[in-house]
């Protein structure tokens, strides 16, 4: 059985529920939840740390029901946006705090191991009050890994950092919990988040778990359409009319779509795209079949700092692409041109063979 | 155009600032002048002599015990009171909240009728009687009805305090292997620090100036049950404005003192 596994979760706190929720995870994962505000994020970690007793379902960790278990004897780590340091507290009693109660051996070298992996050594004897942002963080992370929880938990650890200690802090943390081999869920509204950090994500909608999976099966192969949007995919649907060459050929809507991925003809698919995987052009690629060639209205561009985001449209389906400033610029584009987007057939991806 | 009606417009906000700032100042010299009336009428002689009374020092002495007794029972049952309206959830919550809420609306002397009622010769009173507990015009009588008066101040400052400590901290402390106990007495109460000294001068300060309850509960005897404000009424009876006052001044220094660090601990009531 798996390290982590929650099966058919239930609980309504009233604002915030959760609905059926199951999921397995292995030793050593790290898990990205996402999903919009509201969605029910915060209350699956609590739920799992043990602060709200589930209306139905179970918990199981390391093959133990720990449904019924009080916090306390779960060994399972917290860390929170506003890191909940206790005020009263040097950041050495802070770090100190779970260790006096879980394994007071050797706790001076353990915390000094770990503020030096997190470099807070030169911040042990101050109140939380006075470091920032970013160093309280490192305070909260060493809290609760100094006692080598069973798995940590981490409710949008770093909203409330400025992009670049953001960066630092990323980096450290992956550091810290692959060296412990740490399980860890974290809930963030960064998908960056989940690009370096996670090797899982899920994806939570209204008490509803939509989709668990790996990266490359939730960011490129998004089962509904609100999962793609909410992971920045395309999603295109339409059906499988031949066979060629290894490639299957799909219409969509009026335009020819061919995949790597196996299909059968006749079936209706639906097909995923990235927006950094097109690439965009005036002239059709004279290049092999592997490539698609799509013709296409750019109907919108939307400028995000350094790349843009471009809307095409090509029939009914629309769909965006990534491009940087400086290609846009060299291309000369304006909206109301058209263009070709360019797409190897190994990124167009069937999500779901399926569709009803 | 435009820019004359702005002015216009600035004018009329200008106006009703300054009548709502002019209408604060109006009250507050009111109770200045009243409450500097209480020191400049007597001259200190007098006060000094009265000071010196065996009265007045019975009645000093008295009300030091009985409030610094019944504002330590009021702390012991307000703590656990504060944290459990401001933390859980349970059946008939409204209901306890707004029974001990209750004294706050209360007129004093309505509490020590059903005090005196409860206490006199019922079984509830039978019962406090076997157990060495006899309330009815005692001094025990004086920090029982103490301690009813103080307790929804002392509960109220409790709960604002506990609502205001982030769950979180709690939570955290748990998933650090703590119990719930535990947690309560190593965070909970240490970052309820500031609150717990509010809400201790208030109850004070409550206890100390009782009077209405007192006096139908314990009585209102001379050199018995006699407090600061049963001095004062006593001897504003007999016409004997020197105890008055000074009875009146030891209780306004009181009230300036709790005042004064319940601001300084920027709890909210």
């Amino acid at each position: 059985m798996s390290f982590l596994s929650v099966s058919d979760l239930h609980i309504d706190l009233g604002e915030f529920y959760l609905n059926g929720v199951s999921f397995n995870l292995d030793k050593g994962d790290y898990l990205t939840i996402i999903g919009p505000t509201g969605a029910g994020k915060t209350i699956l970690l609590e739920s799992l740390i043990g602060f709200w007793t589930p209306d139905q379902g179970n918990i199981y960790l390391e093959n133990r029901d720990i449904t019924m278990e009080l916090p306390e004897k779960r060994n399972i780590g917290i860390v929170y946006q506003d890191y909940a340091l206790l005020s009263h507290f040097t950041v050495y009693k802070n770090i100190e705090y779970g260790l006096k109660k879980k394994n007071p051996k050797g706790m001076k070298e353990k915390i000094h191991d770990i503020a030096s992996a997190l470099y807070i050594e030169h911040l042990l004897h101050r109140k939380p009050a006075t470091l920032s942002g970013g160093e309280q963080q490192r305070v909260a992370l060493a809290r609760a890994l100094v006692v080598e929880p069973k798995m940590l938990l981490m409710d949008e650890p770093f909203s409330a950092l400025d992009p670049q200690t953001r960066r630092d802090t990323r980096a450290l943390l992956k550091k810290a919990v692959a060296q412990r081999n740490t399980t860890v869920m974290h809930v963030t509204h960064d998908l960056c988040d989940a690009w370096t950090l996670a090797n899982k994500v899920a994806v939570i909608r209204d008490g509803h778990l939509m989709q668990i999976g790996s990266i490359e099966e939730v960011f490129k192969r998004p089962q509904t359409p609100f999962v793609a949007g909410f992971v920045g995919a395309t999603l295109m649907e339409g059906t499988v009319i031949d066979r060629d060459k290894g490639l299957s050929v799909i219409n969509v809507n009026g335009f020819i779509v061919k995949t790597l991925d196996p299909a059968d003809i006749g079936t209706k698919v639906k097909l995923a795209v990235r927006p950094e995987d097109i690439i965009v052009g005036t002239q059709p690629s004279p290049n092999t079949s592997a490539q698609n060639n799509i013709e296409a209205i750019l109907a919108h561009i939307m400028y995000e700092g350094k790349t843009s985001l471009l809307s095409l449209s090509a029939g009914k389906t629309s769909f965006d692409v990534l491009v940087t400033n400086h290609s846009l610029e060299r291309l000369g584009l304006a909206t109301g041109d058209t263009v070709y987007a360019m797409i190897k057939s190994s990124n167009v991806r069937i999500v779901n063979s399926r569709v009803n | 155009m435009q820019s004359l009606k702005d002015k216009h417009r600035a004018g009329k906000t200008n106006a009703f600032k300054v009548s709502l700032i002019f209408v604060s100042f109006i009250i507050t010299a009111v109770l200045v002048l009243a409450i500097g009336a209480l020191f400049m009428v007597p001259d200190i002689k007098d006060v000094w002599e009265s000071l010196k009374s065996e009265e007045m020092i019975f009645s000093l002495k008295l009300s030091m015990w009985t409030g610094l007794l019944s504002t330590a029972l009021v702390m012991v049952f307000a703590l656990p009171i504060g944290y459990t309206l401001s933390r859980f959830q349970f059946i008939g919550k409204g209901f306890v909240k707004t029974i001990i809420d209750l004294p706050v609306a209360f007129p004093e002397l309505v509490l020590g009728l059903c005090l005196l009622l409860l206490f006199g010769n019922t079984f509830v009173g039978n019962i406090f009687k076997s157990l060495g507990f006899q309330f009815v015009f005692t001094t025990q009588g004086i920090v029982a009805a103490q301690f009813f008066t103080a307790l929804p101040y002392a509960c109220r400052i409790m709960k604002s305090t506990f609502d205001y400590i982030d769950p979180r901290m709690e939570f955290v402390s748990r998933s650090l292997g703590y119990s719930m106990f535990e947690t309560f007495m190593n965070v909970s109460l240490p970052l309820a620090r500031n609150g717990i000294l509010a809400s201790t001068v208030i109850a004070f300060a409550r206890c100390i100036g009782t009077f209405g309850t007192v006096l139908i509960l314990a009585g209102g005897t001379y050199m018995k049950t006699e407090v600061l404000p049963i001095t004062l009424y006593l001897n504003i009876s007999y016409g004997n404005m020197g105890m008055a006052l000074t009875s009146g001044i030891v209780l306004m220094v009181v009230s300036f003192a709790a005042i004064y660090i319940f601001e300084r601990t920027e709890v909210s009531l």
